[in-house]
């Protein structure tokens, strides 16, 4: 059984990706499983999507905990535990991650026995380490690539080395056309280049099989203890523990205050913001949290002397890591 | 016949719409929103002949499905944990009214803590209300078990609503491949829908659904409605076979798996059971005589059957995904009440309770349960009902406890008033 | 009983600088629900009990992470007015018996959305007023119902698409007219309020916090994910909500409904055209794409106009 899990963010065409693979292998003979897995989607906001094939009736269920292959469509979640990205990865996996970094880079940051293949899948513009600061600053919003999904979906066909071309090409017409022939082609023309670019990998994952019931390693089941109410009712007994929760994960678009141009009337954009993720400083300034703002941009928008720009949040990532090496300082992403 | 990938909703959908219902009440809960959002896809575009009206709540739903169910027409509608219970009045109120339909239950663990994901406590609450149930483990099931629903709910020695139960997630938003039935084949199978002497008409008195006063006429009509759920008991296996024939798929009100010459036996209802079977297969090459049997039709309870497949074995698990507080596995006791008293009852008849709010059940636990089987037939001992739980999940709750606990509130950073 | 100058902010300058509803909660970027919310929060303080029912917002809370400083109690779809009428009551009977003192009084605020508000919440919260309940009630109003994947509720407007009315005129009804039926039941105060104008907010909450009885505020909540629209617009839609007169900002204060902001009219004397709300949302796209419907489009005009004209005349 080939078990494959696609990692992205939502409004990345994820679950499309998953959608399209499980019925390209379905046209290719195959009994196939597939679903998304969320919460709740929200863009930004790291999912993950899972398809299993097999000759025989899939029987498996639930989220894959032993992939044989993950695909990560967009690398600034593979350093993000909350992702999950890294679950179950061992040395039968193959990680391929859509990156413009090289894979030994990947190899070493990750320290992990995965095989790592490398796709570039999203735009170029703004991307390349070598690029202008102009250049990168018309980066996109990765949350606004719906394609990048179509493209997982067929480097990961090529892979396996069952799924040809041809039934590609009709697994993504087939999934893609309710939404019209120019997403179509788009999405086509994209993704047919991340299935050629995969060439040299063919054949690199492999299937694995039904876990042995000869040698297993033991649950290790326990007694749950009792515990009175006080501690055992679903209750929370501390206020504003949500601040733990660092949603500045999601962010794809990152907005930045020029503190040259803000005429200080933080009243504006700290109201205007859902989240309240604008503070305001002793000095009556706004300050943005990042830990915690979502990117909505709402505060963009609304800035009246237009203060506030906004950056690719890869891009802004990027500038920091380097300033932090070339400073030496830490910076909190 | 075409054969597609289809998730458990929109094989649901299908069942709707090649059973060639009438009208659908709807309401809107998570699982079940892709069920009621294809239909209404259809009906827009005129390729379903049929009426969806959305109530204001499940409890209106489950109303209007009832009472138009006794006013002459095929009906379909589906809801999922908390709408079920907040319908539950009218869930016995319309089997008690002997009004025919399907509806698809997408299980989902019931409040409080909320949660989104299955477990069967939701569909177990309606156990008694004189609905019939079946429980599917795949999607092509749900589409096929509604068509069979409509022949059981509408039999003539029947004529009570049936639920058809699936998984929320496991099967809800899982693509399957699901051989959909040709459209013809499907409206020649389930038939016209005959409402008796069900439908209101000008010149034909009715009064249903009247108030009665005294136990014995209370008890006729309740009494009444049970034996006409027994009365699925001999009414399935003739569809099951009309079914098979007409389609090529065999439903038996137990499906059992390897059971021949099994010595130990796992017992569950529901889409996880497909994982049990996976379990069978490498208990087996590890040289086990492991079996399954996956309770498929819950109500009427086909107790027969229970112990003509369990009697003899050397020892039983049930695997609740359930859980009645303060009792425990609800499958496991009437499993226990089926077998009481007959010869050659199983050695041991263990409860497992898991899956609760999608917990998963993974393989390494089914072996284990298997290993724990053995292990108390040897020497002898009874085996406690487990609730299954790991020392990680433990751990991770203490975590979270850490957090929801804490002494002293966490002011976030930079809370500065200005003057 | 309403205390004479209560408002305090009266420009933009004056609303909270320090915010109480904490960051972190999973609602979407750009949320209109949450953007009411936490500026209503700031100014109600941590003194207060929500009281929830099923719907985008009952999300706030997952275990373990709250962004609450006060209370939170999660009832069900239908009866959260009822949760909150055994809060205020046990409240009450606490004061009363002196196990808790004045100074440790909590206010109780009902938050549902409009699928609870507008549909089966209705009978809870008739019954809530018609007992003359002490307490709050924000009903964030997406026009859908949004935590199942926006099918229509009875507080969808006409032509809007949503999962459950994808034909090519989108949904057939009409918006419900929730504040008048419950003013109908008299309360103590009735208003709409919009995250997109918070000074209006901000004085509607300070005014309503010296009140005692029902209070009842429905606040519509500009929704990305469900009005397929880029999340940075919430702010500007919801403004141009208000601006072309769908949205009226209105008050039911003693036996009178009394508008709190009338839509600007050009030198033409004309509001900003509905279109230029609609046109921002991809739940009104069909009103433009392929083509315009000019006669979708006249008519929604015609009733926000036909509302104006009554309110003004």
């Amino acid at each position: 059984m080939f078990r494959i899990r696609f990692h992205g963010r939502g409004g990345q065409g994820i679950k499309t990706a998953s959608r399209i693979l499980g019925t390209a292998f379905f046209m290719a003979g195959y009994e196939v499983q597939d679903a998304p897995r969320y919460g709740a989607e929200r863009r930004g906001a790291p999912l993950f999507a899972y398809v299993r094939a097999d000759k025989s009736p899939v029987n498996e269920r639930g989220i894959i905990s032993q992939p044989d292959l993950v695909v990560v469509a967009d690398d600034t979640l593979v350093g993000m535990p909350a992702a999950g990205v890294m679950q179950g990865v061992d040395q039968h996996t193959v990680l391929l991650i859509n990156s413009q970094e090289k894979a030994e880079t990947w190899s070493q940051r990750l320290n992990t026995p995965a095989t790592i293949i490398i796709l570039t899948a999203t735009e170029t513009v703004g991307e390349d380490a070598e690029a202008s600061d102009d250049a990168r600053e018309a980066a996109i919003d990765r949350a606004e690539l719906p394609y990048i999904g179509s493209s997982c979906a067929a480097a990961a066909a090529a892979l396996t080395n069952v799924i040809s071309r041809d039934v590609f090409v009709d697994a993504l017409t087939e999934e893609l056309k309710p939404l019209g022939e120019n997403i179509v082609k788009k999405n086509m023309d994209i993704a047919l280049a991340a299935f050629a670019a995969m060439s040299q990998h063919v054949g690199i994952v492999s299937e694995s099989s039904l876990p042995s019931a000869k040698e297993y390693i033991k649950p290790e089941w326990i007694k749950l203890p009792f515990e009175e109410a006080k501690i055992s009712a679903p209750a929370i007994h501390a206020g504003v523990t949500s601040v733990k929760v660092r949603t500045g994960l999601w962010r794809t678009m990152r907005p930045v205050i020029d503190y040259e141009r803000c005429s200080g009337c933080w009243w504006i954009c700290s109201t205007y913001c859902p989240d309240g993720a604008i503070n305001v400083t002793d000095e009556g300034l706004p300050d943005i949290d990042y830990d915690h703002c979502k990117g909505c941009l709402i505060c963009v928008a609304q800035c009246p002397p237009q203060a506030i720009e906004s950056i690719a949040e890869h891009v802004a990532k990027h500038r920091e890591m380097s300033a932090a090496s070339t400073t030496g300082g830490v910076h909190d992403t | 016949m075409t054969r597609r990938l289809l998730t458990g909703n929109s094989a649901a959908a299908w069942g709707a719409r090649l059973a060639q219902v009438d009208y659908v009440p709807a309401f809107p809960i998570t699982p079940q929103t892709e069920i009621i959002e294809d239909l209404s896809l259809w009906i827009d575009r005129g390729e379903m002949d049929a009426r969806m009206v959305t109530l204001e709540s499940e409890h209106s739903m489950i109303t209007a499905a009832g009472s138009a169910a006794s006013s002459g027409v095929r009906v379909f509608t589906a809801t999922s944990s908390q709408g079920l219970l907040y319908g539950m009045e009218m869930v016995y109120t319309v089997a008690g009214w002997r009004a025919p339909f399907v509806m698809i239950n997408v299980s989902r663990g019931l409040s409080s803590p909320i949660t989104l994901e299955s477990d069967h406590n939701d569909i177990m609450a309606a156990r008694d209300s004189g609905f019939l149930q079946i429980h599917c483990a795949t999607c092509q099931e749900i589409t096929d078990s509604v068509l069979m629903s409509y022949r059981l709910a509408e039999h003539k020695e029947i004529r009570l609503p049936a639920i058809v139960n699936q998984d929320g997630f496991y099967l809800s938003f899982t693509r399957e491949p699901v051989s959909l039935p040709d459209a013809d084949r499907a409206a020649a199978f389930v038939g016209e829908f005959d409402p008796e002497n069900l439908q209101f008409k000008s010149g034909a008195p009715l009064s249903q659904a009247m108030a009665v006063l005294g136990g014995g006429p209370y008890s006729y009509f309740r009494y009444q409605a049970h034996l006409a759920v027994e009365r699925a008991l001999s009414v399935y296996d003739e569809i099951a076979d009309e079914f098979a024939d007409t389609f090529g798929r065999r439903y038996d009100m137990i499906d059992s798996y390897m059971m021949d010459d099994a010595e130990y036996v796992l017992v569950m209802m529901g889409s996880f059971a497909t994982k049990a079977r996976d379990a069978v297969d490498s208990l087996r090459q590890a040289g086990w005589k492991v079996g399954l049997a996956r309770i498929r039709l819950f109500r009427p309870l086909p107790q027969q059957k229970i112990r003509q497949l369990l009697s003899g074995r050397r020892a039983v698990a049930v695997i609740d995904q359930n859980i009645s507080m303060g009792m425990g596995g609800i499958l496991h006791s009437e499993i226990a009440m089926a077998l009481y008293g007959i010869n050659d009852a199983p050695g041991l008849l263990a409860s497992y309770i898991g899956g609760l709010g999608g917990r998963d059940i993974r393989q390494q636990e089914f072996f284990e349960m298997i290993s724990e089987l053995k292990q108390a037939s040897d020497t002898g001992d009874r085996l406690q009902p487990r609730l299954l739980y790991t020392k990680n999940e433990l751990t991770e709750i203490r975590n979270l406890q850490a957090i929801a606990q804490a002494e002293h509130v966490e002011i976030k950073q930079a809370e500065r008033k200005k003057k | 009983m309403i205390k004479e100058s209560v408002v305090q902010i009266h420009r933009m300058k004056d609303m909270p600088s320090s915010h109480l509803l904490g960051t972190g909660t999973p609602m979407c970027a750009g949320c209109g629900g949450l953007e009411a919310l936490h500026n209503m929060y700031d100014i109600l303080g941590e003194k207060t009990v929500f009281v929830n029912a099923a719907g985008c917002l009952t999300l706030l809370s997952v275990y373990p992470f709250t962004p609450f400083r006060g209370g939170w109690l999660y009832t069900a779809m239908a009866s959260a007015p009822a949760g909150a009428q055994g809060v205020r009551d046990a409240l009450d009977i606490r004061l009363q018996k002196k196990k808790l003192s004045e100074e440790d009084n909590m206010e109780v605020v009902v938050v549902t959305g409009d699928g609870s508000a507008y549909g089966m919440g209705l009978s809870a919260t008739s019954g809530a007023m018609d007992r003359n309940l002490d307490f709050i009630y924000l009903c964030y109003d997406n026009e859908g119902y949004g935590n199942t994947g926006q099918q229509y509720s009875a507080a969808t407007p006409h032509a809007a698409v949503t999962s459950t009315s994808r034909g090519s005129h989108g949904y057939p009804g009409f918006k419900k007219d929730l504040f008048s039926i419950w003013a109908a039941h008299d309360p103590v105060y009735v208003a709409t309020i919009i995250g997109a104008e918070p000074l209006d907010l901000a004085k509607k909450i300070e005014k309503l916090k010296t009140m005692r009885g029902p209070r009842m505020l429905i606040s519509l909540a500009p929704c990305p994910t469900g009005w397929d629209y880029d999340p940075k617009l919430s702010v500007e839609i919801g403004r141009l909500a208000v601006q072309t007169g769908v949205w009226p900002l209105k008050e039911y204060i003693n036996g009178e409904v009394i508008h709190t902001k009338i839509p600007k009219k050009d030198k033409s004397g004309k509001r900003i055209p509905v279109e230029e709300y609609l046109k921002l949302q991809g739940r009104f796209k069909h009103l433009f794409h392929p083509q315009r419907d000019d006669k979708g489009i006249a008519e929604i005009q015609a009733s926000i106009d036909a509302y104006w004209d009554k309110v003004t005349a």
